[in-house]
This record gives C-alpha cells, structure tokens and sequence, in this order.
C-alpha cells in the first residue's frame, strides 16, 4: 500500500513538471488569429493529458523495475498476480468517459473555429505548382467591379477572411502556422473549391506554406501574407485597383510577381524550376531536342501561352501551367515579355 | 555455383528475361494493332514508353515466380498429378540453400520473411540518412551533389522527394515482411501444429515479395517519384515512370500479405494442440490472427486503389483526376481505409510480442490476459472505422468529420488497456534485464509517446494545426518505433536460438539497446516539437529565419544512431548465426511450448504432439504448468 | 504425427481459406462498387440492354449447370458431371464473348472517355477477369474429370470451382444492377 502512496505523489508530481513544461515553454508558434486562441485551448488541454497518461504509465514502470528489482543473488518468480475483473472495468470505462468528453469538446472547438460572420471578406486563392496568387473583388470609385491579384495575401485585422481555394492543377494546401489553421485545396472546377475562415487579430508578417505535397517545387511554395489595420487594408485594395499606369517593363515586373512567374523563374541568374530570366532575352537557347533557337519576342510569347511547345535543355515539360492566355491579356502578356526584354543583358 | 540452382537465382534470371520479353511483347502487339512505337511529342513517346515498361514488368514478375518454381506443385495439381505431403529437405544439399530456395517449411519461410524484412529495412534507412544529411541544415548542398545526377539522372528537390517517398514505403513493405516473419515463424511453433495450414500458399506468400521489393526499389531509377508514399492522384498521375514501379511493387506486396493472413487464420483456428482453446493461447497469437483479420480484408482495397491509379495513367481512364471528372477525394477513402488499418497491422504483432516477453522476464502472469486478448480485436475491428481522420483537411464532406474523430478517439480506449495491462505485469515482477527485455521495455514507452500524441491528431480543430506537419511524422515514427521495430529485434533475440541453435552477444545487444533507445528519443521528441512549432512535412529545405537548423542537426544526429544501432544488430546476428555461444535448452526458463524443445527447433516442430494443461502465463504460480509435452504418460518435461 | 493428414481435416481447412479468399476478393468488388456510386452518382453509362440481360442470363444459367454438376459429382455420377460442367464452361465463354467481344466493341464511349467510360470499363475489366480465371478453372477440373480424377468422397476441386463461380456470378448481380439498372442513362 506504501508503495501505491508513494507512486501516487510521484505521478502528480510528474504529471505537474511534464504538463507545466509542454504548456508554458511555447512549443506553439505565436498566436495570430481568433481560431488560434480556441485551437489552443485545446491544445493545453490534450497537453495536461499527455502529461498524466505518461506521468502515469512511466513512473509505474521505472518505481517497479528499481524498487522491487531482483536483488544480487536472488531466485524465484515475481508476485502472482493474475489480474482483476473490476480494475480492467474501470480502466476501460474512465478512458471511455474521458474520450467521449474529448470528442464532445473537439467538436465544439470545430465549431468555434469555423464560425461564420457574414461581414467577411472574400479572397479567391489560386494555387499552382508552385506559386500562389491571391484575388480580391473590388468595387471602384466608379463603380466598376474589378479584381485585383496579388502574390502576397493582405488581411486587415479583427475581420475574418473568407477564403475560396482554388487549383489549377494538383492537390495543394493552405497553411499559416501562426494562424493555426489548415485546408486541403482540390483542382477541378466550382465543386473542388474548399473554403477557409480565418480571422486574423495580430499586425504582423506571416508565411503561407503549401502543407500537402505537390512535386518538386513543393518546398519553395511560399507567399506572404500581411496583417494590417482595416484602414490600410482599403488604401492597399484602392491603389492595386487602378490601373497599371507605369512603364510596360514595371507593369510586366508587377504582373511576373502577382501571376507567380517568379516562383520558378529568377532575375538574379539562379536556376530554380524554369530558366532563368536574367540575360535570357535575344539570347541563343538550346532545347530538349537539340535544336538552338533564339529567345526573341515571338520565342518568348509562345514559351508564356504554351509553354511545352519548346523546352529548354535540362529541364522538363509539363511543369508551368498552360493557361497563362486565359488568366492573362494580351496587353498583361505583352508588358511581360517586356519585362524579360529588359532582362535580356 | 550451387547458388546458380536455388529458386532466388533462376527466379531473378527469369524475371529479367521474362520483363525484356514483355517488353519485346507489348511492342509486338502495338505493331499488330497499329499503334505506333515512338513519338516525335515528348509527352506521348514517354506514355508509350510506359506502357511497354508496365507490361514488360508484370510479365517479369509472374516470369519470376514461374522461374523460382513456387507454382510448380500447383501446376502437377492442374494436370491432375499428386504431390507429396512429405516436405523434408534433400539431405545432399546443403542447409543454406534452403534457405534461398522454395521451401515449405514454416520456419525456413518465417526467416525467409524475416532476412527480406531486415534488407528492407536496411535500405529505408539508407534513404532516410541520406536525406537526413540534406536536412541538417537549410539550404540545399547534399542531394545537388553532381553523383546524384550522374548516377539516377535526377538531383535537388525531386531527389529528395523520391527518397523520402521510397523511405516510407519501403520501410512499410519491410515492416509488412516482418509481420510476416513473426507470424510464419511463431504462429506454428506457439500453437503446437507443425507446419502453417496451406505450405505452398505459404510459400508463394513469400516469394512474391521478391520480385514486389525488386521492382519497388528499381523505381529509384525511372526516374523516381515525388508523392510521397501515399501517392495520392492528380500528382501521381503526372508523376514519373517510378510511380509505375511503386504501384506495382506495393501490389505484389499487398497480394503476399493477403495471402499470408488467409494461412495464419485458417492454422490458429483449426491447428490448435489439443486442450488448447483460444483463451489458453499464447498472447502473440491473438494478435496475430487480429492482424490477420485486417490483411486479408482491407488490403484489397489499396490494391484497388493503386490498380486504378494505374488504368489512369496507361489508358486515361478518368477516376482520380477532377479536371477530367473524376474524383482525388475517392482516392484518399480507399487508400486510407487499407491504409488505416494498415498501420494496426504493422503494430499489433509488436505488441502481442511485448505482451508475450514482459510475463517470461518479469517471472510474473499477464496482467490480464482475457482483456488483453480481446483489445487487439477491439483495435482491429475499431480500425476499420476510422480511416478518415487522415482527411480532416482534405476537403471530403464536412458532415463525416465528427463521427471520425468519436470513433478515432475510441481507439485510446483498447490501446490504453494494454497499457495498464502491461504497467500492472511490470508492477512487483523480478524482472531479468536480458536484451529481449530491454527493447519490450523500450518499446512500451516509445509506444506510450506514440499513444498519447494520437487524440491531439484526432480532434479536428487541433488537427487543423498539425495535419501535415512533422507532428504526424513523429507520431507515426513513434507508433512504428514501440509497435513494430523495438519489439521485432526483441523477438529476433528472444528467439534466435530457436532459430540458430545459439545465443546472441548480450553486450553487444545492451550497447544497440542503449544507442537506439537514446537515438530514437532525440529524433522523435525533435519530430513531435518541430511539428507544433509548425514545420509542415516533406519539404527538402526550409528558412534559416525559422530557426530550425540546431533541432534538424540534432534530429539528424539520433538519426544515425538508430541506423547504427540496426547496423550492429545486423553485426550481431550474423556473426552470432555461426559463431555465437550454444545454447542449450529452455534458455529464458519459459513456459511456452517451443522452449521445451531443443535448439534449434527441430525439423517437423512436434513429432509428439502436447497437451495444454493449463494457463499460459502462470508465472510464480507453484505447481502449475502450461503443456504436458508428452501426454500419453511418462514424466512431464515442462514445469 | 504422421505426416499425412487426413481428406477430412484438410477439408475442413481448404473450405476455410477458400470462404476467406472470397470474401477478401470481395472487398474489390464493393470497392469498385463504391467508387461507381461516387463518380456515376444516380446516372448510368449508355449500354445495350438487350445484350445486358442477355448476358445475365447466361451467367445466372450457368450458376444452374454449375451446382448440377457439383451434386452429380457428390452422386458418383461421372458423365452427368462431365455434361454440366462443359455446360457452364460453354456458357462462361458465352458472357465473356457478349461482354468483351461485343458490349465493348459497340459501346459509345472508350475507355478514356469519361467518368462512365473509367467505371465501365473498370467494372466489366475487373469481372471479366475474374470470369477469365473461373473459365480456366472449370476447364482444369473438367479435364481433370475426364481423366477419371474425383469420386463422390473426394472432389474438393469440383466444390472450390463452384463456390468460386457462384461468386463470381453473385458479383454480377450487383454489377449488372450497378451499370444496366440504377440511374439515368448518360446520353
């Protein structure tokens, strides 16, 4: 009976120092969002449980193999004990009540999390191997409804998101860790598209990860994405909805960050997935069949709306989408081109 | 050169020349039909070239089975000729070769199993080092080294992702191979029947592994394949040629593992010694035949799956990819309803082998026994309800979360009752700290981590976070760790004098112990904490800002101390095989049947067949004893 | 022990197993069902119905011949065995003549084409190989038969081939109410 009193206090005692270090010394990123703050009362919970199971369990173990160890000489067999109907009773039916209370609590969180507010706002997020681009519906001054793309995904605070994802190609998904939620995106059409709530209540600079893998540039499949207040928020929408009214080469720049092309393409002479832009255009290419061709503004129009036609030696096809032409005008298309022109040395 | 006439040698020459003439078949056959050989389009010349390679390895495979000679009984059956019942080996011929050659009996068959598992394994922690050195640190260097592009023609990233994809499947192949090892070698021997119920199924069961590895593996040289193991469509339909080798090495695995728990249900029901009822079995076979129970059920449903996946990419039948109509979250539902159940099957035979050793070295009963018993098939039956909580985010309807996540967190419930079960028979017991006892140890608590860290995953909303995460990975490595790996090399000391006639080296043995042990809880603490800090998984780099480097170099570092810890296992056991200490007798004092027969077992297990007298796990109850090895009288040989 | 164990318990033992496999290939079929149920919803693909019931039949008949010569082999009665077996053989080559010969060649749809053309396809293929494989069987034991194999206490061969085809055609059923029946037909 000692023995069990003694286990007792160690176990509590165990349990206190175990749950004290996996609650207090932040082995969860930083809290940015509503959903957080409820996903993480969760989580301090499963933490104390944790905690006492293995409190439990291990000190059992390690209390019986020292104290009752078989001592330097000593012969014969442990205690018989064969075992006891109403103690497997019990510890049946109390791990039966507490992951009953669990899943009671883990659905009530779930709904907590994914709380409507009609007030949200809406942002369609298109996720490609392997870039993201983030679109908004705006309404100008005018009176025109227009949308806005972008390659960093802006959110004003304390209003929640609505995020339609979408794919254009293989399963994808939406992670901000600070914000603690996460949502597979489908491709096909409107009854692939999967919707995400999140409601950010932190100013700061995130990342948004790809979390499912999605080939070879999986890893480098990041945005940005920026917690701002709601005022700043409209002033960003307002100015992205005018018109691109700078140079072609600035607006085809703009256009190269916001369609993602720079996800795979750099400017800076590195490989990454694609050629590089850096010294590309007027230049001598080699392709996949041997042939060398020369990187003018007709190479370089066909390698954006059709992009197996030519392939470029040591790298594969089917890699960048083939739907360039329907995202992108002529004119967006033409300032790229310029863009990569101004590239050329 | 006797080697030359084994069923390993003429299986391997024959499935080389049984895939050139597939391949030279298909090509054959699209001439007849007019389809073309080659195309200018690189897209559709690889498609064709596909085709010609798929057909060429199947053809190899059934060549190789043809060739080892697993079919010959049954084909003399097709013709109407008898066969012989009598299986003992032809004297002239070494020992060893049969060992490489089609042999019915159990126990060859169960090492057979047993040295695949372990090769498997070997190379899975080739794969998992070399991409543990990439990850020490962010930045890509290691897998852009120009060996890697000179050797596979690919390198970078797509290196990586064929690496970790080959990691876990291989691994999860070899671990499907141990079971099978385990099974076939103890389910026998423990019930006291001579051989499994159909020896030539038995048989086939193994050696279709054989080419099913071989082919796995060679997919690391079409080109590999990005997917991860769980190759889930779109991405696996644009994947590489290896994709190809992936799906049609894990169906030759899966047909084995069906085959295989067909035999091991069909002996623990029906060749039980006399006296001895289900109750009075030795704990490891209850586990067994619940793993049986969901082998030869459940995976059928990932070899459909994969079959699919296949159709899709040679003929362009659409049932995966969306943008062609057909469905990815279908994919997910039947791979994960084997694949669920799957992971219950690479750990209940791991805890049944705890549940078997705690008692012997304790020197006390099983705490239990009857509640025991009954949770592994309460861990079974369970597991075919909850296969879609590893789809929480993946966009299947919303209404099927809640009651998956009621049913996932059912499973604590049998689980915890092994746990409590195995406190309690730890609890007062005079334990012998031999090896076999410190990796079941060992592996109660590295399964206990693996416990717990299970409901966080199983409530959605903390899902939501750790989905996808290095969380999942270090759960799984800690599930995989205490339920099959620990306890496999227990087992594999426990009963390598059965086996060899020998003893292992017991300091040798502590040192692995030692290493794996501390290795592995450096790793897998590291993999759970990465995880929650929200490091998502199969990434080959990531950002130096996110201050991941010092935990990924010391996660790298326990790494390869349980990569060395199985290199001296191997060292050990080899040498031991031939060189080790004889061992005479009941070396463990057990009461088991086995044990009370020589070293190693003899060849038809039980000339004389025994008599179960009592409880299995009796220890310290004087008097008792579990088998009356010869009850048509005389004096009782066990105690 | 001897080594020869007895007809009886190897019985008992083959029955087993064989129920197991069964019902393990079963899961296929429930799994091919399912993902018709998915992707086809409450349509169906455009086929011939008079070819569809047609070939049923065929399959339904056989099942008949099937059982009949199971029992005239548990009769010790040779000839009538070696008749009903050639039957259902003949007729299993008929279903797989109807639906791969025929059903395959006018159907609107290839392979390639679809949703319905992926379950069809997938659904008759996965069946008819399994009719393929049942075919070879009862040509095995028919042959075997002929040879003089088999007596009224030992014919686990003839048992294991009709519980094999009566399975077989049981998956037909379903499928044939799956792919001929259930839904609207996709114009």
């Amino acid at each position: 009976m000692i023995h069990l009193l003694i286990v007792g206090v160690l176990v509590v005692v165990a349990t206190l120092g175990l749950g004290l270090l996996l609650t207090q010394t932040g082995i969860l990123p930083a809290q940015a969002s509503q959903q957080a703050i409820t996903i993480d009362w969760l989580f301090n919970i499963h933490f104390w449980f944790i905690a006492f199971f293995v409190a439990l369990i291990c000190v059992v173990i390690v209390y019986s193999l020292i104290v009752f160890r078989r001592k330097a000489g000593e012969k014969g067999d442990g205690v018989y004990m064969h075992g006891n109907q109403r103690l497997e009773i019990l510890w049946t039916v109390v791990p039966i009540g507490i992951v009953l209370w669990m899943a009671v609590i883990g659905g009530q969180t779930l709904s907590d999390v994914e709380r409507r507010d009609p007030q949200a706002i809406t942002v369609d997020v298109f996720a490609a191997q392997w870039s993201w681009r983030f679109q908004y519906e705006v309404t100008t001054e005018e009176g025109v409804r227009t949308a806005v793309a972008s390659d960093v995904l802006v959110l004003p605070r304390n209003q929640q998101a609505l995020l339609r994802l979408h794919s254009q190609d293989v399963i994808h998904s939406f992670y901000v860790p600070e914000f603690r939620v996460k949502q597979d995106i489908l491709p096909g059409g409107e009854e692939y598209v999967r919707e995400l709530r999140i409601t950010p209540n932190t100013n700061g600079t995130y990342t948004v990860q790809c979390a499912e893998i999605c080939g070879q540039g999986h890893y480098s499949m990041l945005a940005q994405v920026q917690v701002v207040d709601g005022s700043e928020f409209t002033a960003w929408l307002t100015e992205q909805a005018a018109d691109c009214n700078l140079s072609d080469v600035e607006c085809g720049q703009r256009w190269a960050e916001t369609f993602g092309c720079l996800g795979c393409h750099t400017t800076d002479g590195t490989v990454k997935i694609g050629p590089t832009w850096l010294g590309l255009a007027g230049h001598a290419v080699e392709l996949t069949d041997g042939s060398t061709v020369t990187a003018d503004t007709n190479y370089l129009l066909t390698a954006i709306v059709d992009p197996n036609a030519q392939i470029v030696a040591g790298f594969q096809p089917n890699v960048m989408p083939q739907n360039f032409d329907e995202l992108l005008s002529q004119e967006q298309i033409n300032q790229i081109v310029a863009f990569i022109e101004s590239l050329g040395n | 050169m006797r080697f030359f006439s084994t069923s390993m040698f003429r299986g391997l020459i024959a499935q080389v020349a049984g895939t050139v003439l597939g391949m030279g078949l298909a090509m054959a056959l699209r001439v007849v039909f007019g389809l073309p050989l080659s195309s200018p389009i690189e897209a559709e010349d690889a498609h064709i070239r596909e085709v010609i390679v798929v057909v060429g390895v199947l053809v190899g495979a059934i060549a190789f089975l043809v060739g080892s000679g697993v079919f010959t009984d049954w084909f003399k059956w097709a013709r109407g000729e008898e066969t012989s019942d009598d299986h003992t080996p032809d004297p002239s011929k070494p020992n060893w070769m049969r060992y490489f050659s089609v042999d019915f009996d159990h126990k060859v068959i169960g090492v057979q199993y047993g040295v695949t598992s372990l090769l498997l394994l070997l190379f899975g922690g080739i794969f998992a080092m070399l991409f543990r050195i990439e990850l020490s640190g962010s930045g890509i260097t290691f897998l852009n080294s120009e060996i890697f592009k000179v050797l596979l023609g690919y390198d970078g990233p797509h290196l990586y992702n064929t690496l970790m994809s080959l990691h876990g499947i291989v691994m999860i192949a070899g671990i499907l191979l141990g079971v099978g090892a385990m099974s076939n070698y103890l389910v026998p021997m423990l019930i006291g029947a001579n051989d499994m119920a159909f020896p030539r199924l038995n048989a086939f069961a193994f050696w279709i592994n054989v080419p099913g590895a071989a082919i796995l593996l060679s997919s690391l040289f079409f080109g590999g394949f990005d997917t991860g193991w769980v190759g889930y469509p779109p991405l696996s339909l644009r994947a590489p040629l290896g994709m190809q080798m992936f799906l049609i090495g894990v169906y030759l695995v899966g047909l084995s593992s069906i085959a295989g728990s067909i035999n091991v249900i069909v002996t623990t029901l029906t060749m039980r010694a006399k006296g001895m009822s289900l109750f009075r079995m030795p704990i490891f076979c209850w586990a067994a035949l619940a793993t049986a129970l969901l082998q030869f059920s459940a995976t059928q449903l990932i070899g459909l799956s994969f079959q699919l996946v296949m159709l899709e990419r040679l003929m362009g039948m659409s049932f995966f990819d969306s943008l062609q109509g057909g469905d990815p979250v279908l994919y997910q539902h039947l791979f994960w309803f084997y694949s669920h159940p799957a992971v219950y099957v690479f750990i209940l035979p791991g805890l049944g082998v705890i549940s078997e050793l705690l008692p012997v070295f304790g020197r006390k009963p099983l705490y239990g026994y009857r509640w025991v018993a009954l949770s592994s098939f309460g861990i079974a039956v369970v597991s075919f309800f909850v296969w879609a909580h590893h789809m929480f985010v993946s966009g299947m309807s919303p209404f099927l979360r809640i009651p998956f996540m009621y049913s996932t967190l059912l499973v604590a419930v049998p689980t915890g009752v092994k746990f409590f079960s195995w406190a309690a028979t730890i609890w007062q017991g005079k334990t012998i700290f031999k090896t076999p006892m410190l990796f079941a140890l060992g592996a109660v608590v590295i399964f206990l981590l693996g416990g717990v860290t299970g409901p966080p995953l199983a409530t959605i909303a903390t899902d939501l976070h750790l989905h996808d995460t290095w969380f999942v990975v270090g759960h799984f490595h800690d599930t995989m760790f205490g339920g099959f790996i620990f306890p496999f090399v227990a087992a594999i000391f426990y009963w390598f004098p059965k086996m060899s006639g020998r003893m292992y080296n017991e300091k040798q043995g502590k040192i692995q112990f030692w290493l794996m042990f501390i290795g592995f809880m450096l790793m897998s603490n590291l993999q759970l904490i990465l995880g929650l800090l929200g490091m998502r998984r199969r990434v080959v780099d990531f950002d130096a800002a996110l201050g991941f480097d010092t935990m990924q170099l010391a996660l790298t570092i326990g790494g390869f101390m349980v990569f060395f810890g199985m290199l001296l296992f191997a060292y050990n056991i080899i040498r031991s095989w031939t060189k080790g200490e004889v061992a005479e007798g009941n070396v463990w004092d057990s009461r088991s049947p086995e044990w009370q027969k020589p070293n190693p077992m003899p060849l038809h297990n039980y000339e004389q067949p025994f008599e179960v007298v009592g409880e299995p796990y009796d220890y310290g109850l004087p008097n008792s004893r579990y088998v009356n090895m010869n009850p048509a009288g005389g004096s009782p040989s066990a105690h | 022990m001897s080594a020869v164990e007895s007809y009886a318990t190897k019985l008992v033992r083959n029955r087993m197993g064989l129920w197991l496999f069964v019902i393990s290939d079963a899961f296929v079929f429930v799994g091919l069902f399912i993902a018709r149920m998915v992707l086809l919803g409450d349509t169906r693909p455009h086929l011939d119905q008079g070819l569809g019931l047609g070939v049923t039949i065929m399959l339904l008949i056989s099942s008949f011949f099937m059982n009949r010569a199971e029992v005239e082999m548990a009769h010790g009665n040779r000839p009538a065995f070696l008749r009903n077996i050639f039957i259902t053989m003949a007729l299993g080559v008929i279903f797989l003549v109807g639906v791969v010969g025929v059903e395959w060649q006018i159907a609107h749809f290839g392979p390639a084409d679809g949703q319905q053309g992926a379950v069809f396809y997938a659904m008759t293929g996965f069946h008819a190989f399994h009719v393929l494989t049942g075919v070879i069987f009862l040509f095995i034991v028919w042959n075997n038969g002929r040879r003089g194999h088999y007596s009224a206490e030992k014919h686990w061969a003839v048992e294991a081939c009709a519980i094999y085809w009566h399975f077989v055609d049981v998956v037909w059923m379903f499928f044939y109410v799956g792919l001929y029946l259930l839904g609207t037909p996709i114009v």
